[in-house]
């Protein structure tokens, strides 16, 4: 059958040498072509297959031989890490360093478009065989030291760029690329990974530590840290969590927040996420070859989430999954505990946590989002709150937060709010009540043009009304009404601008401008006009409390725990009797701290307070309960 | 690939020349793998290929390729067009050898 092909006609093709110097234009494609598929076809693959082989290794001997062996670098023998010598002949290093890896590299390329061409050619046989070929001809070739050159001198560029040479990094990072592509056959390991990672981790530690002293000998500690500290082997971010090296780790911060612009401190936190990833991974990886269903646990929050679903998947996954599935949970469980108390510290250790997370909520309730999206946004910031300290200091913010939501009407839907009500009941165990000194009033007000109904906050009729005394319409200055309504400023201020700003002008106000200041004057609008009979008033919504607001709620919190706290106290003395300070202040502190953490001296000032009930005995440091 | 339909010469080995779209032409991987352009064959650089079939057989072959591309994204049982139909009793054979040389 095949003798009915023109082509067998052909007489056994000769092997030609290898496109050298790209020249392949002038050469014909399909001749190539049909030649070697010929040849194939024919049963003799073999011989073809050595031929190429043979050429191409010949090849390359000859361009190790033309082109890398006169580019050697002078001498570039293993140095330490220690610096090389600077100046002139530095420069001339770099020099002699990049002229070498470009030559390897010039070389790399050109087998890799010769292979290429190859490789279209003859298909599936060659590409592997190629890349061999250059790993055993040029990179450890036995004619010439080209493997001590080519280690080395990539090693003495990094290091001459560290001492603040200029290098061709491209150069540099092509090469470790060829590294990287080539395989050993023998043992199928990494060209890369075997020959030169090793050398190049020694080397980069010895000048890491070196580097090390001479900043913190120079003092200099933001730049110290600038270097990637974090990600040092040994002695970075990763080993000292592992260890529970808490004061390292403290050292580590406290340093990394001096660093100018938090840029410390978003490199500490990119470096504990990944750290926490790369964890996630390692416990991942160690139940993956069990049987039964294989999950991605995925780093912070959603870990416990996870911990759930692949405690039950793997429950049903059959007895031998059942012990890595337990092994699974206890580490995704120790790692969060690790963190979980990271967490916490630095949650807390913004005084202003709560409010900020009551915001959020707020906002999310308000925003009339999809269901499901605020229902997940709760259930994280539910997370949030476990982790927080003063839980009553965030429920009096959210107090606030609720009444004016739901007053305003612009509670995104009753469910989700009860919702989340029920989720912080299920947290602190304790109801939540809100108080309505904040409601809404309609008033049918009379202007020039007609009159309207409006719909307004209690606070704003009451400024208004004021106006319905100023009959000669000379206006009421910032101080008659703060006098007259005696509101606090920052309500007057909103109020005022809900008023005389926003969207229904009813107010004037002189001088104009968008604040509200204590100098202004405020007139009726009686020439103002509308399309709509009916129309609302929003009140110009507080976002983050002012300093004052803020020191406001500081006080009603304190007063509140004051309050708790004695109550405690006596609940516990009445329980005991007779007591020890100590033991009353931790036993104190431990009961109140699912609700915020009392501090020693708030307890003790409370316990001197209530003397009056307790009684010290003759033992010192006891005290007994009174009834 | 650029809108512009690209065309590339396919010459028989009998003279007829067909002009044919470049997308049309890399169906086959032969083609493909001679216009490669980074490869800069002879053929890639003068949008020219020879191939060693009459020109009855690469009429065909063509004509199989845009059958080829025509249908590339459809499902299986949404082509009712049998493309063996097509194809003359008396260069099967011929055209079965080229097919594989050609890599269709």
């Amino acid at each position: 059958m095949s003798m009915s092909m023109p082509a067998a006609r052909r007489g056994k093709p000769k092997i030609r040498p290898p496109r050298k110097n790209h020249n392949a234009s002038k050469l014909s494609f399909e001749e190539h072509y049909r030649y070697a598929y010929n040849m194939v076809l024919f049963k003799h693959g073999d011989q073809l297959y050595t031929g190429v082989k043979q050429l191409v290794a010949e090849h390359l001997d000859s361009l190790a031989e033309e082109r890398i062996v006169p580019a050697f670098p002078r001498s570039s023998g293993t140095h330490g890490a220690g610096k090389l010598g600077g100046g002139a002949e530095a420069v001339e290093r770099a020099m002699e360093g990049d002229r070498f890896l470009k030559a390897v590299k010039g070389v790399w390329e050109d087998h890799t478009g010769s292979m290429r061409k190859l490789k279209d050619v003859l298909r599936y046989m060659i590409y592997e065989v190629g890349l061999t070929l250059f790993l055993t001809h040029i990179i450890r070739s036995p004619r010439h030291p080209i493997h001590t050159h080519l280690i080395a001198t990539l090693l003495s560029q990094v290091q001459l760029e560290r001492d603040g040479e200029t290098i061709t990094r491209s150069t540099v990072r092509e090469c470790v690329d060829v590294l990287l592509r080539l395989t050993d056959d023998r043992d199928g390991k990494n060209v890369y990974l075997s020959d030169f990672e090793p050398e190049f981790l020694r080397r980069s530690g010895e000048f890491y530590r070196l580097e090390a002293s001479e900043m913190l000998e120079s003092g200099d500690a933001g730049l110290y840290l600038r270097n990637p500290i974090l990600h040092m082997p040994g002695t970075g971010l990763a080993p000292m969590l592992d260890a529970d090296r808490i004061a390292d780790l403290r050292r580590l911060y406290v340093l990394f927040l001096r660093v100018p612009d938090d840029a410390g401190r978003l490199a500490l936190r990119l470096a504990l996420r990944g750290d926490i990833e790369e964890r996630g991974k390692e416990i991942n990886e160690g139940t993956k070859d069990e049987p039964g269903p294989s999950q991605n646990g995925e780093p912070g929050m959603d870990v416990d989430e996870d911990v759930k679903g692949k405690g039950k998947a793997k429950a049903s996954g059959g007895a031998t999954a059942l012990a890595s599935a337990l092994r699974w949970v206890q580490d995704v469980l120790d790692l969060k505990d690790k963190f979980d108390r990271a967490f916490q510290s630095f949650i807390n250790a913004n005084p202003r946590a709560p409010e900020f997370l009551s915001l959020f909520i707020d906002e999310h309730l308000k925003k009339g989002t999809k269901a499901d999206e605020i229902d997940a946004a709760l259930e994280k910031t539910i997370v949030l709150f476990r982790f927080l300290a003063d839980k009553d200091k965030f429920e009096r913010y959210y107090k606030n937060h609720l009444a004016k939501r739901l007053l305003y009407a612009r509670s995104a839907s009753d469910d989700a709010e009860k919702g989340m009500v029920a989720k912080l009941k299920v947290e602190i165990g304790r109801r939540l009540t809100w108080q309505g000194s904040l409601g809404t009033a309609d008033v049918k007000i009379r202007f020039k043009a007609r009159s309207h109904d409006v719909n307004m906050s209690t606070h704003a009729l009451v400024v208004l009304l004021l106006f319905d005394d100023d009959k000669d319409g000379e206006g009421l200055s910032y101080t008659d009404i703060k006098a007259s309504t005696d509101m606090p400023d920052p309500e007057l201020q909103r109020t005022l601008q809900s008023l005389a700003l926003g969207k229904y002008r009813i107010l004037q106000k002189a001088p104009k401008g968008r604040d509200v200041n204590p100098t202004d004057t405020f007139t009726f609008n009686d020439s103002f006009t509308c399309p709509l009979a009916r129309f609302k008033i929003m009140q110009v919504v507080a976002r983050v409390e002012s300093a004052k607001e803020r020191e406001e709620t500081q006080e009603m919190v304190d007063e509140e725990r004051r309050h708790q706290v004695e109550a405690c106290i006596v609940r516990v003395m009445k329980n005991r009797k007779t007591m020890g300070h100590n033991e009353l202040i931790s036993e104190v502190a431990h009961q109140l701290s699912s609700r915020f953490n009392p501090s020693m001296a708030l307890i003790k000032k409370r316990i001197e307070g209530l003397i009056d009930y307790l009684e010290r005995t003759a033992d010192i440091g006891t005290y007994r309960y009174l009834a | 690939m650029s809108e512009e339909p690209d065309f590339v010469l396919l010459e028989s080995a009998d003279g007829y020349t067909f002009v044919v779209e470049r997308r049309i032409a890399c169906a086959s991987g032969m083609l493909k793998s001679m216009l490669d352009e980074e490869a800069a064959f002879e053929e890639a650089k003068n949008k020219t290929c020879r191939i060693q079939q009459r020109g009855v057989v690469l009429l065909k072959v063509i004509e199989y390729l845009a059958y080829k591309v025509q249908y590339a994204d459809f499902n299986t049982e949404d082509i009712t067009e049998d493309f063996s139909d097509r194809i003359d009793p008396y260069i099967a054979l011929e055209l079965l050898t080229a097919a594989d040389f050609l890599d269709t």
